[in-house]
């Protein structure tokens, strides 16, 4: 007999009893019910707007039927006073993967693979395992119970689950967190289509780049589009098939901090969809550029803690950038908010979701406004998911997701008691526990023993012993359904712990227990007096948190102002014009509006300028970097031998500080290129190093370059053994590479000019818009231009010979550390040579690299341009330039040229850089000494008439940093005080990149170009 | 058939290829070391730039037998009437750059394992020699020279004991030609106080402290401590190569060569060497150094930097901090040498790293010359040899078109070693004038 009850009491691990689906068989006899309740006497939180106080809400099979202050309560309701309690709608969550499988990924082997060029997947899908639209979140999800009970527990009630994996990841699923099935929990299973830049668990090389996964996202909706016009009838393909499908509905796209936000939210502007953004929680630091989305965002709550910053010198590994983020993370919420942005939160990102409402509140402390919270976490993401109908607030017809809590939802004290799914209740707390609160007189065995004091609130009672009047003991205690639990430790120097067992009697509390020695005891704790409240100081409603300032960019040396466009009037300098005058000495030049207004000798300020004193210094162009991969976030996508659909403005980093570096060095203008690491590179990004703008003000659009590259990277003979796959694998093979692709480029140009001059009556099919492709016409139509990076004679003239044949251009060879064999040819074609001063001996194809390569092709006529591939050599490229005198006798004034005006003409943007000239850029640099000395360094560069940098500037700036800094981590040591969590120092490294650096592989020389 | 004509084909290519090397080999080679001084010079007229500050305008050096005999202004050697005499008017004459650290004669082609000589395999490796491995024959040399180096510390690499450096000549037949000093010294790598680590999940670099050194400096202490005890037993019955090689820590001979870049590394690593008595200590690297200076004089320890051609470490670091090293550390009072850090081709630039250091602190150029010859004589004792330009002291020393630690003048024009002119053609030279011949340029 007792067995058979025993399967009963112990586990309800059956489908659950009520409400089970229509379709399916039963095993036992039906058993429906009405669920119908009512809830009364509550304050009922319709939405952030509406709050009925001392109101009934009314359900019945899962469904809410009225929410009201009268309310006709239906016979055979059963009827729940919640007098003194809240009713919440339960919270939304749009990133979650409740209910999906488990993204497994195999843990990445360090150094080079093996290339995995196609897809592994089988069936008719796309070609690329990171484009997976037809993954259908309805067709995986299972009620996942623990995860479940972990987010009611925190009071959600609903969420938007999805696979997190690969770029195109599929559609996401509405579910419930209801334990009962998936059929019941799923509300809508086509909900929305999400999308990243990581491509997850695909094994296959492409993309292996940022850059990569936008261009090959844009790809995938070009050929979406080709489909559902044609392709259709020539492939069957899965992939697009579905991405069609899902593409209209509402999009998700996970990114990981404000600049991967700003380059989603590009993509969607091309392909007139307004994506949903997972952020990074750094919203804040680019708060005007966000804004400028108008995209809803999802923000996480894993603000980090403090570090333990104890040692100073331990503590200097983390950086200022660190520290403020700290600081203003939990800000971040408030701060967008006042600049109306749209959010929702997440709690995917905690690792311990039992902080969400820590983080939630902290949120609010900083400023954040409790209806934006409410709103947030209810009605905002039902917006979102087209659910406002039925789960984000309380109204008659909607779900029955809701919550009881014992305060308003925001206050510290407030307890969740139950988390209502579809009409089922879900106990998270004891509704209506006892309060016991008071002070007891507490004996064992009849004897006196002290004071038991029970404080705390009622739901969650915190307890103290007393022993004789001064001992203080903290007892364990446990208490469900009336019975209570106590142990504890009467002295702390002889272990033993006394162990009770009881109940409560009335207002009092009795029972049985052992002693430490073994004895039995019997106890009692009286009620002497009731609990009486201490008034607290109420921390939450303290003054708003303050914060240090934000500067731009958000990391050391940032501006906490922007710099402004000055009009300037240097007076007297040494002036190198790089024009027909030559080198001016005591002249004048006047900066206006961002540019350079006049130059000369005995002109006269204009109004309002300020006067720099030239005397004794020289005035030159900022210098121009031919070759440069800072400010990147990556640098090959390398995992084909073509990638020129692949554009390096994607990834612009505008926070990388060797642009600071390398304007402390003169440097203005970077030409920032792809890596080398196959034979068509990707297109390449000239900017301006405004330190502190954003991403467009510092791009230079009409410079549309690419890169190619030839030689030991293309062919992949550094990478070892597992690298003999991707072809070419000799120089021989390259050539073919070029003859292939421009080829079928011209073919491809030829079908688009047919059906454009055709129109669109003919019926002619739409070709196919090919990136790749299409920045290959660019080359062959002129308007794009080609950076080759080289070094061996054999490999430069076939790629001359490559170039004649199918009549493009090449515009420059960087490196080019042959071209001194070549110069003639070069000359010939017009090409222009990027050279080092003097790098040899790293490489095999670097054997015969001379440092009178510069003067060599100088002197045959070529535009020649020292680059420097290297953030460290970019910040001294004037001494650089100084080489070809020393190597080769090139006149000094030629020399400057080859870091200014040279490499101006390469990038065609000679009319407005390069060059002292009235009209032109105000990209200055106000040398010391002679530029081409070694002790010359730069008191100021500017860029259009703004100052980026300036000698005494940077002193201050170092001054603040430190007081900045020191201010923060006296905070941090406060906080760890204060019994704060605390993580162990930890810092960040900026990758330095090279040309051969493929992300996530270290390249084994350093100095290997 | 086929395969028979393959391989006739091929044994006609080789031999070809062999008489091609043959006669390309004439021009290929680097050219002969220097004759030895056959009589006695005098260069008069130029400026001379002693290495310890001082300046000698219009003045006057003589040399005999591969040792200078007079330094001083112009018309006071009045000696010696069958000496050559060279006019070096407008000129500058400056004492050999001496460049420490390096793996000059012991690396090659970076990407070309075959010629790698400068890391063996294993981690306690006192007894491995560069000495043995330099290759006088090495193109770099010759390009070295030309950049003013006359003298280059050849170091093993890797490990945790490398193993022991010599200092070479830039000119000579042989390795034993070439030496100046053989096994100056034992390098370790004393592990960082942080690491770094790279995640392959989100490509992200992190530094953070490194957990595992406690290993490292146990194995370091029971390595010194046995080494100890077979330097006071003389002749031990069973030879141990690896504890013979650390005798000369011991008996004062050989200097210990700490690499640490941390100022935790570097106090923690010098205390560690004193414990064993050790006096002869160099710390190599010191990225941290400015911030111990107290310390590294009060313990009279020089430090031997990594290229101040280098980003600052931290991105919240001063930019130009590398630039100022060494201009903070001599400020100091501490000893300091400018290095390359284990480069080899690039080592030529390494006036220009004492040229940045003066443009950027406050040190003169006279001083940062400093840097580069008299400071890396002196810590690894080949002082009474070379430095600085003084009477007895060898003839080693380069005539300049102007200021050697600026591009603008460094031309090296003419270069003595022990008094024996040096043949400054090299590789780049011959391929210059290659091709200045093709295209008829000048």
């Amino acid at each position: 007999m007792m067995k058979q009850i025993s399967t009963l009491v112990f586990g309800l691990t059956l489908t659950s009893l009520c409400h089970a689906q229509e379709t399916f068989p039963r095993n036992g006899a039906y058993d429906e019910r009405k669920g119908q309740y009512a809830f009364t006497n509550a304050t009922i939180v319709v939405d952030s707007k509406t709050t009925i106080s001392n109101g009934t809400m009314l359900i019945e099979n899962g469904t809410i039927r009225e929410v009201s202050k009268q309310v006709k309560i239906p016979a055979g309701a059963v009827v729940v006073d919640l007098k003194g309690k809240y009713i919440y709608p339960s919270l939304i969550d749009l990133d979650s993967d409740y209910g999906m499988p488990e993204v497994k990924r195999e843990p990445r082997a360090t150094g080079r693979q093996t290339p995995q060029l196609e897809s592994n997947k089988k069936g008719a899908f796309g070609w690329n395992q990171a484009i997976q639209p037809e993954n259908d979140a309805s067709k995986t999800f299972v009620i996942d119970n623990k995860k479940g009970a972990d987010l009611r527990k925190i009071g959600f009630g609903t969420v938007l689950t999805h696979p997190h994996d690969g770029i195109v990841r599929g559609n996401g699923a509405v579910v419930t967190l209801t334990d009962e099935s998936a059929n019941k929990a799923i509300l809508n299973e086509k909900a929305s289509a999400h999308f990243s830049f990581s491509k997850g668990t695909s094994s296959q090389t492409y993309p292996s780049s940022g850059m990569g996964s936008v261009a090959l996202l844009r790809q995938n909706y070009y050929d979406a589009d080709w489909y559902a016009k044609g392709g259709k009838n020539q492939e069957t393909n899965i992939s697009l098939e579905a991405f069609n499908q899902i593409k209209t509905l509402p999009s998700f796209f996970e990114t990981n901090d404000k600049y991967s936000l700003l380059r989603a939210d590009k993509i969607g502007d091309e392909f007139g969809t307004q994506y949903i953004i997972k952020g990074g929680g750094d919203e804040y630091q680019r708060l005007e550029e966000i804004k400028g989305t108008k995209a809803t965002l999802i923000l996480p709550l894993n603000f980090p803690s403090a570090y333990d910053v104890t040692d100073p010198w331990d503590a200097e590994m983390i950086t200022i950038n660190q520290l403020k983020h700290w600081e203003m993370a939990p800000a971040n919420a408030s701060m967008l908010a006042k600049g109306g942005v749209n959010f929702t939160f997440t709690a995917a990102d905690l690792k311990n979701k039992a902080d969400f409402w820590d983080k939630i509140r902290t949120a609010i402390e900083f400023g954040l406004p409790k209806e934006k919270a409410l709103e947030a976490l209810t009605t905002t993401p039902a917006k979102l998911i087209k659910a406002e109908g039925q789960i984000g607030s309380l109204k008659a017809g909607m779900l029955a997701n809701f919550l009881i809590t014992s305060d308003e939802l925001f206050n510290k004290e407030n307890v969740i008691y139950e988390n209502w799914i579809q009409g089922k209740k879900f106990i998270i707390a004891p509704i209506n526990a006892p309060d016991f609160r008071g002070n007891y007189t507490f004996s064992i065995n009849k004897e006196s023993t002290g004071k038991l004091e029970i404080s705390g609130t009622a739901d969650k009672p915190e307890y103290q012993i007393i022993l004789k009047d001064t001992v203080k003991v903290k007892p364990k205690v446990i208490l469900a359904n009336d019975l209570l639990t106590i142990s504890y430790q009467p002295e702390k120097k002889s272990p033993g712990t006394v162990r009770l067992t009881g109940w409560i009697s009335g207002k009092n509390l009795s029972g049985e227990g052992i002693l430490p020695d073994g004895k039995a005891a019997i106890w009692t704790a009286t009620l002497a007096e009731n609990y009486k409240a201490i008034a607290k100081k109420d921390t939450a409603s303290a003054k708003l948190k303050e914060t240090g300032p934000i500067v731009y960019p958000f990391v050391g040396f940032g501006n906490e102002q922007l710099p402004k466009s000055e009009t300037v009037f240097v007076k007297n300098a040494t002036v190198w014009t790089n024009e027909k005058d030559g080198i001016l000495q005591n002249a004048d030049v006047i900066i206006q509006n961002g540019k350079i207004a006049k130059v000369g000798k005995g002109l006269s300020a204009p109004s309002g300028a300020r006067t720099v004193d030239g005397t004794g210094k020289h005035l030159t162009n900022g210098i121009i970097d031919e070759h440069s991969h800072i400010a990147l976030f990556a640098i090959n996508e390398g995992s084909q031998s073509s990638t020129a659909e692949v554009r390096m403005s994607d990834v612009i980093n505008p926070d990388d500080v060797n642009i600071y570096r390398q304007l402390a060095g003169g440097v203005t203008t970077s030409h920032l290129l792809h890596g080398s690491a196959n034979a068509i590179g990707g297109q390449s990004a000239l900017i301006k190093l405004k330190w502190g703008a954003t991403q467009s003000d510092m791009l230079i659009p009409e410079a549309k370059t690419i890169k190619f590259a030839l030689g030991e990277n293309v062919k992949q003979s550094n990478w070892g053994d597992v690298a003999r796959v991707r072809f070419p694998q000799t120089r021989m093979g390259v050539e073919q590479v070029y003859f292939d692709h421009f080829i079928r480029a011209k073919e491809y140009a030829k079908g688009w000019k047919e059906y454009n001059a055709a129109g669109k009556k003919t019926g002619l099919e739409v070709p196919r818009r090919d990136l790749e492709l299409e920045a290959l016409a660019e080359i062959l139509d002129s308007k794009r231009f080609i950076t080759c990076h080289s070094y061996v004679q054999s490999e430069i003239n076939m790629l001359m010979h490559v170039a004649d044949s199918l009549n493009f251009k090449i515009n420059t060879f960087t490196h080019i550390l042959e071209g001194y064999k070549m110069a003639d040819k070069m000359k010939d074609r017009n090409i222009g040579g990027s050279t080092f001063a003097d790098w040899w001996a790293y490489k095999m194809e670097v054997k015969e690299a001379i440092p009178y390569n510069a003067a060599l092709m100088y002197h045959e006529g070529i535009t020649v341009a020292i680059n420097s591939d290297d953030a460290e050599m970019a910040r001294r490229l004037n001494q650089e330039a100084a080489k070809t005198v020393t190597f080769g006798g090139v006149p000094e004034e030629e020399a400057w040229k080859m870091v200014t005006l040279n490499p101006a003409k390469l990038l065609h943007v000679d009319h407005r850089m390069g060059s002292i000239k009235a009209g032109k850029d105000a990209d200055l640099v106000l040398w010391n000494a002679h530029p081409l000395s070694v002790y010359a360094r730069p008191e100021f560069t500017m860029i259009e008439g703004t100052v980026y940098f300036d000698r005494k500037e940077d002193m201050t700036k170092q001054e603040k940093m430190t007081l900045e800094r020191e201010r923060l981590i006296q905070k941090m040591l406060n906080e760890k005080a204060e019994g704060k969590p605390t993580q162990k120092p930890q810092g960040s490294q900026p990758k330095m990149w090279h040309c051969e650096d493929i992300i996530g592989v270290h390249t084994e020389h350093e100095e290997g170009k | 058939m086929k395969i028979n004509n393959y391989i006739k084909q091929l044994a006609s290519l080789s031999s070809l290829a062999v008489m091609f090397c043959l006669t390309f080999s004439v021009q290929a080679q680097n050219p002969a070391p220097a004759k030895a001084q056959a009589k006695p010079t005098v260069l008069t007229g130029g400026t001379i730039h002693l290495g310890n500050g001082q300046v000698i305008e219009n003045g006057v050096i003589a040399f005999d037998k591969g040792l200078i005999t007079h330094v001083g202004a112009a018309g006071s050697n009045t000696s010696n009437a069958n000496a050559e005499v060279i006019d070096i008017k407008g000129k500058h004459v400056f004492p050999g750059i001496i460049s420490m650290n390096t793996t000059v004669g012991i690396q090659e082609i970076a990407s070309v394992r075959a010629t790698l000589d400068y890391a063996e395999v294993g981690d306690i490796n006192p007894h491995v020699r560069s000495l043995v491995a330099y290759n006088t024959d090495s193109e770099v040399i010759p390009t070295l020279r030309n950049a003013g180096i006359l003298l280059s510390q050849a170091v093993p690499q890797g490990g945790i004991v490398s193993g022991s450096s010599s200092v070479f000549y830039s000119d000579g037949w042989n390795w034993e030609d070439a030496v100046l000093k053989k096994d100056d010294g034992i390098w370790i790598n004393w592990p960082p106080f942080l690491a770094t680590s790279f995640n392959y999940e989100d490509f992200s670099t992190s530094v953070k402290r490194n957990e595992k050194r406690q290993e490292t400096i146990d194995l370091f202490r029971t390595t010194f401590a046995d080494a100890k005890g077979y330097y006071e037993t003389g002749k031990p019955a069973t030879v141990n190569m690896r504890l013979e090689a650390m005798k000369d820590l011991f008996n004062g001979k050989a200097n210990l060569y700490i690499r640490a870049e941390y100022a935790k590394d570097i106090i923690e690593s010098v205390k560690f060497a004193q414990e064993f008595g050790l006096k002869k200590i160099v710390i190599v690297g010191g990225d941290q150094a400015n911030k111990i200076t107290g310390f590294l004089k009060e313990h009279n320890i020089p430090v031997v930097l990594n290229a101040a051609h280098r980003l600052p470490n931290g991105t919240d670091e001063n930019v130009y901090l590398p630039y100022e090293m060494p201009g903070i550390l001599h400020k100091a009072g501490v000893k300091v040498a400018i290095t390359y850090a284990e480069e080899w081709w690039r080592t030529r630039n390494i006036a220009y790293l004492a040229g940045t250091s003066s443009g950027f602190s406050d040190v003169t150029p006279e001083q940062a010359l400093q840097f580069i010859t008299k400071n890396p004589a002196e810590i690894m004792g080949i002082d009474q040899y070379v430095g600085t330009l003084e009477k007895g002291k060898h003839a080693s020393f380069v005539v300049t078109s102007g200021d050697m630690l600026d591009m603008r003048g460094n031309a090296v024009q003419m270069a003595f070693i022990k008094g024996g002119k040096v043949n400054l053609d090299d590789k780049q030279k011959r391929l210059y004038e290659k091709y200045k011949e093709k295209y008829g340029q000048r």
